[in-house]
């Protein structure tokens, strides 16, 4: 067979070097170009990771055993020959930026699983890439003191799960600095400040949220086929909202990232919630952050709980701590006492009557009042129990006022007393002491100590905001409201209007521990009405204006631009077929009961709904029994389209 | 019983006077103790009704629907005071098991045997372990504190005779303690009334003054709300089927569908059911059902009613304000359900001029009376309440509600006879233990059921074995051979308490000699006794002693087929549950799977014939590859027929992973 010259371009000699031109014959395999080139190149590395880039194909030369023939290369081809990994800034949930090695050679199915297996996520068919939101130039600044985390380093594995080494894959433990790293992966951020969330983008319409959902990559392509260059930008996020099996023990980082992307989701406003749920995810942010300062290691170490001996112990804690044991039983029986003078006020109709002062007792779950302290030995003047009563604070640090107001339930009706107190201390004693009450525990309870300090820093919180204007940067007391809510809130209420309403809702989540605390969080976040929906913009056959499609885990949704409502629903369990004229881009869905709905897209390639849509498909088949391994073939058959024939 | 319990109370006194001669706390504790059991043996033996417990320090019985105490006791017929007698009797006894229960399997390692022996022995367990005699000693005072404080807090602990009322009018009297739940209440029901046990079955609470109703939670104790009423009120408790209890699980799609049309939603299939409550109730996150509507209002006291679109979130129940749009963040909240209860109203349209009488109320459960912080609300028709009502219910107790119907559909299905009298939380898998312990001493000590008032004796005595519970509740076990008889005592060898390890039939035969030795080996105590942590009661023991000792048939049946084992063992059992509400045998038949319970639903209507071949589950078409327009993938093929014969009750993972190695083969 004839030999002829093929020009192949070496990316490790540099942009400027001329090709290397080898002298090849078409029955010459790939696996012998490469071995000729890298004889020729007379450099002495490892070159395992190189392949052949075709450029004119956008397709890369893998099956090493082809033949140039078969590959139907000819001498005008322009070859590359570069590493199948390459370094991409990428940015994660938590808006934290890692620098790692990611494949351009494999569809970016594989590639996000190659990046989750590094960073220790399980469940990596949750996730997908996507490409940034372009930001206007002006921010060069900005992208220059962000810090980078380096992961560039790590030994690209092939191993399906990483062995871990303290409950971290073992290439995080190679160093402080990869331990610091891992650190910052599985620790959530610090409540972000204000500007900031300010300064994000933000989504104002189901339009706008649209075009968010236009930037996923194709998965069954390669980057390198998408267009994305060594050093490029790429977001990874949950894609399908479908968390499956989520267990804090092995899902430290997934866990973390997943609060992260909810967290600011929230906080953007790319899912709407009530002014209720909003201050309650605020609560729940300022609780997380507390905890996980205060012990930055309780995550770590329980993954690092490998062995089974110490998740047992654990959990004989845990089971001890729910039955009553002998020294809780003690306890309780010889609960502290709260002793105190205060003023009580009754607001009853056509009283006027102002706060009188009695010596008070703090008992079970009971207040009762005397004359005075030497009268306390005997009847109170009225005892009160705090049992499912509501307890609510009115307090203002400039005027020094420290109310409790209690709702205390009767059988004719709420009552209302407030009960003022002196100073911070003697008032987050009490108010600590009512919030147990009203649970229906007592002063024993091993929480109240903890609701002092908590009560008490929101009352540092609301002392900063109001003697200065937010300025002071977020020391480790007090945080600024402002940066746990939307900016919607920003201009609604001031920091100090906002800290008592948060600090209502902080009550419910007070106790939790950190994991709970982003479970309930989670919980919260997915019981949402909108929960879960990817938006397209849409244009339904037949019909003459754009509407938004909605796809949920479980249904799609029709949406009328004009009136913002949902018009139809579908459910996946009753759809029988769906397909994809990949000519006409046209998406069309068969339902039961011979409902046919078909659509083009306007926002995004219909590619993506289909991947949405099977992806959903596939999530929905996983289950318990079939092992852990991801049955990638059937994703790509699912969401793959034409390329996957 | 009482004999095994008056064992049991000697037991106790051994061990007390074992130390007598110990420091002062031990002696007064000791003294205590002693005095303790004294007042429940005597509580035991005298016939006159217990008007007070043992309490040291408090008063608490009350007694609900009556004026005062004579009057309550004459009201109580000699059988019902004799229950009561039983009652407490078996209460006591089952938290001195438990006690005892507790402090051995603390003081010794290996808790497997001890109940049984501290039930025929007299030696005190923790002499058979091993640790130094000060650890002994040590936990020794420990674990007399542990038993005094427990003692002193039973004495604390309230309890009430509480009347239930019945349909047809006649009332069941129970004495209820705080700890008990409304599921334990009901149970002992049960026994009383021999009903159906099915899973509407429910405690209503009606407040007369208001013309509320509500029916509670299986979770919820019992105790508490009642303790809100006020001495005068005219609240009941009835004990009837409620169908609307346990409504979301049997028809979801009414209430997570509700937006389709009534015919759809007739129509859906057992399996999609199953799929919506999988979806909303098996996630990590409880799903509330999305709903709106206009309701009328009247609050704050006023007399009027007006009109407002409502929402119900997750987290509360949200107006929209008058010119504002329905998105989130316009919403204003209208209630939170922290401290709030649902009661359905009666009679509203008359006694409050409600636009109809479909109407529920929001109110914190100590109000009893009109206040103008009781929030009424007024739905157009029965549908949309009791889609609120429900949905509200949701909101507030989230899993809880699937838990309590999971339990009540297990309960039904095994059957009204085996019952937990008395134990604290049948559904938490650790408590159950004290019955088990309770009852086992009687097998034990091969005491026949002795002639006893009351129905405790009425429960073991007249009704023969319960039938096994666990060969419905359980997949098939595996083929015997696998368990060479001996050796494989359950109890020893594995700790973990998996399900599979009940297969009764395996235990029988051989009277396992390598027992612990334990003189009397009696067959079935020490797996009774074993990990505490079965859900569903241990074996019939009480069956096994008016049956020939092994029973062969049953070790010689492969798979208990339910019937059959029901036809044998039930004779005058009540009804025994329906098939249907056998829980789903491990492999996936569609048939039973979707029976949640109860009454069945109206059998789904047959398919369309062959509309989708495989049916409802979305399946990529399959279009020939080579056609000339390019085709999405397609891992099904659809040139098989349908695997279940177009019934759309397959399954779709595995139709597509069928369909898929087809595929793969074919290449």
């Amino acid at each position: 067979m004839a030999a002829w010259d093929l020009a192949i371009s070496v990316e490790d000699l540099g942009p400027d070097a001329p090709p290397v031109t080898l002298s090849v014959a078409s029955d010459l395999h790939v696996g012998g170009v490469i071995l000729k080139l890298v004889e020729k190149t007379q450099i002495k590395r490892d070159w395992s990771d190189h392949a052949l880039w075709w450029e004119q194909k956008q397709q890369w030369l893998l099956r090493t055993s082809w033949t140039l023939e078969k590959y139907g290369i000819h001498a005008d081809a322009r070859l590359l020959f570069m590493p199948q990994h390459k370094p991409v800034r990428l940015c994660l949930p938590s808006g934290i930026t890692l620098r790692l090695l990611a494949c351009f050679s494999n569809p970016v199915f594989q590639t996000v699983m190659g990046i989750c297996r590094m960073l220790n996520i399980r469940r990596p068919e949750e996730l997908s890439l996507l490409r940034p939101i372009e930001h206007k130039k002006k921010k060069k600044a900005k992208d220059l003191d962000e810090e980078i985390y380096d992961l560039t380093e790590v030994p690209l594995s092939s191993a399906s799960r990483p062995c871990l080494y303290n409950g971290m894959p073992a290439h995080f433990a190679d160093s402080s600095q990869m331990e610091a790293i891992y650190k910052m992966l599985s620790v959530t951020q610090p409540p972000p400040a204000p500007e900031v969330i300010a300064k994000q983008y933000r989504p104002a319409s189901v339009v706008d949220k649209a075009h968010i959902h236009g930037r996923w990559l194709d998965s069954s392509r390669c980057l390198m086929q998408q267009g994305i260059q060594e050093n490029d930008q790429i977001w990874l996020r949950f894609k399908f909202f479908a968390f499956y099996d989520i267990e804090p023990k092995y899902d430290v980082v997934r866990l973390t990232q997943l609060y992260e992307q909810a967290r600011w989701a929230i906080l953007l406003e790319d899912i709407d919630c009530t002014e209720e749920e909003m201050m309650l995810f605020g609560a729940l942010q300022y609780h997380i952050s507390k905890v996980s300062q205060s012990e930055p290691q309780m995550m770590s170490s329980s993954a690092a709980m490998d062995d089974l001996e110490s998740a047992l112990q654990s959990l004989e804690v845990k089971m001890e701590g729910e039955s009553s044991t002998a020294s809780e039983m003690l306890e309780t029986m010889t609960a502290p006492d709260l002793n105190d003078y205060l003023k009580i006020f009754r607001p009853k109709r056509l009283t006027l009557k102002g706060y009188k002062q009695y010596w008070f007792k703090f008992q079970d779950t009971s207040i009762s009042y005397f004359k005075s302290k030497e009268e306390s030995i005997g009847e109170p003047i009225q005892k009160i129990n705090l049992k499912g009563c509501e307890v609510a604070p009115d307090v203002n640090m400039a005027a020094q006022k420290f109310l409790i107001r209690l709702l205390i339930p009767a059988p004719e009706g709420m009552n209302e007393v407030y009960l003022r107190c002196e100073n911070e201390q003697q008032y987050a004693q009490w108010m600590a002491a009512c919030r147990l009450g009203s649970k229906g525990k007592t002063l024993a309870d091993s929480s109240f100590q903890s609701e002092i300090q908590s009560i008490r820093s929101f009352l540092a919180m609301q002392k900063s905001s109001s003697s200065s204007h937010g300025n002071v940067p977020a020391s480790d007391e007090s945080i600024n409201t402002h940066s746990l809510v939307s900016p919607r809130y920003h201009k609604k209420y001031k920091p100090k209007q906002l800290t008592p309403r948060i600090l209502d809702a902080y009550q419910n989540v007070a106790q939790l521990s950190l994991t709970d605390a982003v479970m309930r969080f989670l919980q919260i976040w997915q019981a949402l009405p909108d929960f879960g929906l990817s938006y397209v913009v849409v244009r339904f056959k037949g019909s003459r204006k754009d509407e938004v499609l909605g796809i949920a885990p479980n249904r799609l949704i029709r949406i009328d631009l004009g009136v913002g409502d949902v018009v139809k629903t579908w459910r996946y369990n009753n759809m029988k077929q769906w397909n994809v004229n990949w000519d006409i881009r046209q998406v069309a869905i068969e339902f039961e009961g011979n409902v046919n709905i078909a659509f083009s897209c306007v926002t995004a390639d219909c590619k993506i709904v289909h991947e949405f849509i099977g992806g959903y498909i596939f999530m929905s088949t996983r289950s318990r029994e079939k092992s852990d391994t991801l049955n990638e073939e059937l994703f790509h058959k699912l969401t793959g389209g034409h390329e996957a024939l | 019983m009482q004999s095994g319990a008056a064992l049991r109370k000697d037991n106790n006194k051994t061990r007390i006077n074992t130390f007598e001669k110990m420091d002062d706390i031990d002696a007064m504790f000791s003294d205590l103790l002693g005095e303790m059991d004294l007042l429940t043996q005597s509580l035991g033996q005298e016939t006159v009704p217990p008007a007070s417990p043992p309490s040291t320090n408090k008063e608490v019985n009350f007694s609900i629907g009556f004026t005062d105490q004579n009057e309550s006791l004459n009201e109580l017929e000699d059988t019902d005071l004799d229950a009561l007698m039983a009652d407490l009797v078996a209460d006591l006894n089952a938290t001195e098991e438990k006690l005892a229960a507790e402090i051995q399997a603390s003081s010794t390692g290996s808790s497997v045997s001890t109940p049984a022996s501290s039930a025929t022995s007299p030696i005190p367990p923790p002499q058979s372990s091993k640790p130094t005699k000060e650890e002994i000693e040590a936990q020794m005072k420990a674990d007399k504190i542990k038993l005094a404080l427990e003692k002193l807090k039973e004495a604390k602990v309230k309890k009430l005779v509480v009347k239930f009322l019945l349909n047809d009018g006649s009332a069941k009297t129970l004495m209820v303690d705080e700890r008990q739940t409304v599921r334990e209440v009901l149970d002992n029901l049960f026994e009383k009334t021999h009903c159906d046990c099915n899973v509407d079955w429910s405690l209503c609470e009606t407040n007369h003054e208001l013309q509320l109703e509500r029916t509670f939670e299986d979770h919820e104790n019992l105790v508490e709300p009642l303790l809100a009423w006020t001495r005068d009120s005219e609240n009941k408790i009835l004990f009837q089927e409620r169908r609307e209890k346990n409504e979301v699980f049997k028809n979801p799609q009414n209430f997570y569908l509700w937006k389709k049309d009534k015919k759809a939603l007739k129509d859906i299939k057992d399996k999609d059911k199953e799929l919506l409550v999988q979806e909303n109730f098996c996630g990590t996150s409880i799903i509330v059902p999305d709903l709106e509507a206009v309701l009328h209002l009247k609050e704050d006291g006023k007399k009027s009613w007006k009109q407002r679109l409502f929402q119900l979130r997750a987290s509360g129940i949200y107006y929209v304000p008058k010119g504002k749009t329905k998105s989130s963040r316009d919403l204003v909240c209208f209630v939170q359900f922290d401290n709030l209860n649902v009661y359905y109203g009666k009679d509203f349209k008359s006694k409050y001029k409600a636009p109809t009488d479909f109407c529920f109320v929001l109110k914190h459960p100590q109000i009893q009376k009109e206040s103008q912080y009781i929030k009424y609300l007024c739905c157009d028709d029965a549908r949309t309440m009791n889609l609120w009502v429900t949905g509200i219910r949701i909101a507030k107790y989230g899993v809880s509600l699937y838990e309590n119907f999971k339990t009540s559909e297990k309960k039904a299905a095994v059957s009204s006879v085996w019952t937990n009298r008395s134990t604290p939380s049948s559904s938490n898998p650790s408590t159950p233990s004290p019955t088990i312990k309770a009852k086992s001493p009687n097998q034990a000590n091969g005491h026949a059921p002795t002639p006893q008032p009351g129905p405790i004796s009425a429960d073991f005595g007249n009704i023969p074995p319960p039938p096994p519970p666990m060969a419905e509740i359980l997949p098939p076990p595996p083929p015997d051979p696998a368990f060479p008889p001996p050796p494989s005592l359950p109890s020893k060898g594995s700790p973990k308490p998996s399900l599979p390890q009940r297969k009764l039939p395996t235990n029988f035969p051989p009277p396992p000699p390598s027992m612990d030795n334990l003189p009397p080996p009696p067959p079935p105590p020490p797996i009774d006794d074993a990990p505490p942590d079965f859900l569903p009661p241990p074996p019939p023991t009480s069956g096994f002693g008016s049956l020939p000792p092994p029973p062969p048939p049953m070790s010689s049946l492969p798979l208990p087929p339910p019937p059959a084992s029901f036809g044998r063992m039930d004779q005058s059992l009540p009804p025994p549950p329906p098939d249907p509400e056998f829980l789903p045998p491990p492999p996936p038949e569609p048939v039973f799977t979707g029976g949640g319970g109860g009454p069945p639903p109206p059998p789904p209507p047959p398919p369309p014939p062959a509309a989708g071949g495989g049916g409802g589950f979305p399946r990529p078409a399959l279009r020939p590859v080579g056609s000339v327009k390019k085709m999405p993938p397609a891992p099904p093929k659809r040139t098989t027929p349908s695997l279940q014969g177009g019934g759309g009750d397959g399954d779709l993972m595995s139709e597509l992973m069928l369909a898929m190695n087809k595929k793969r083969g074919a290449h």
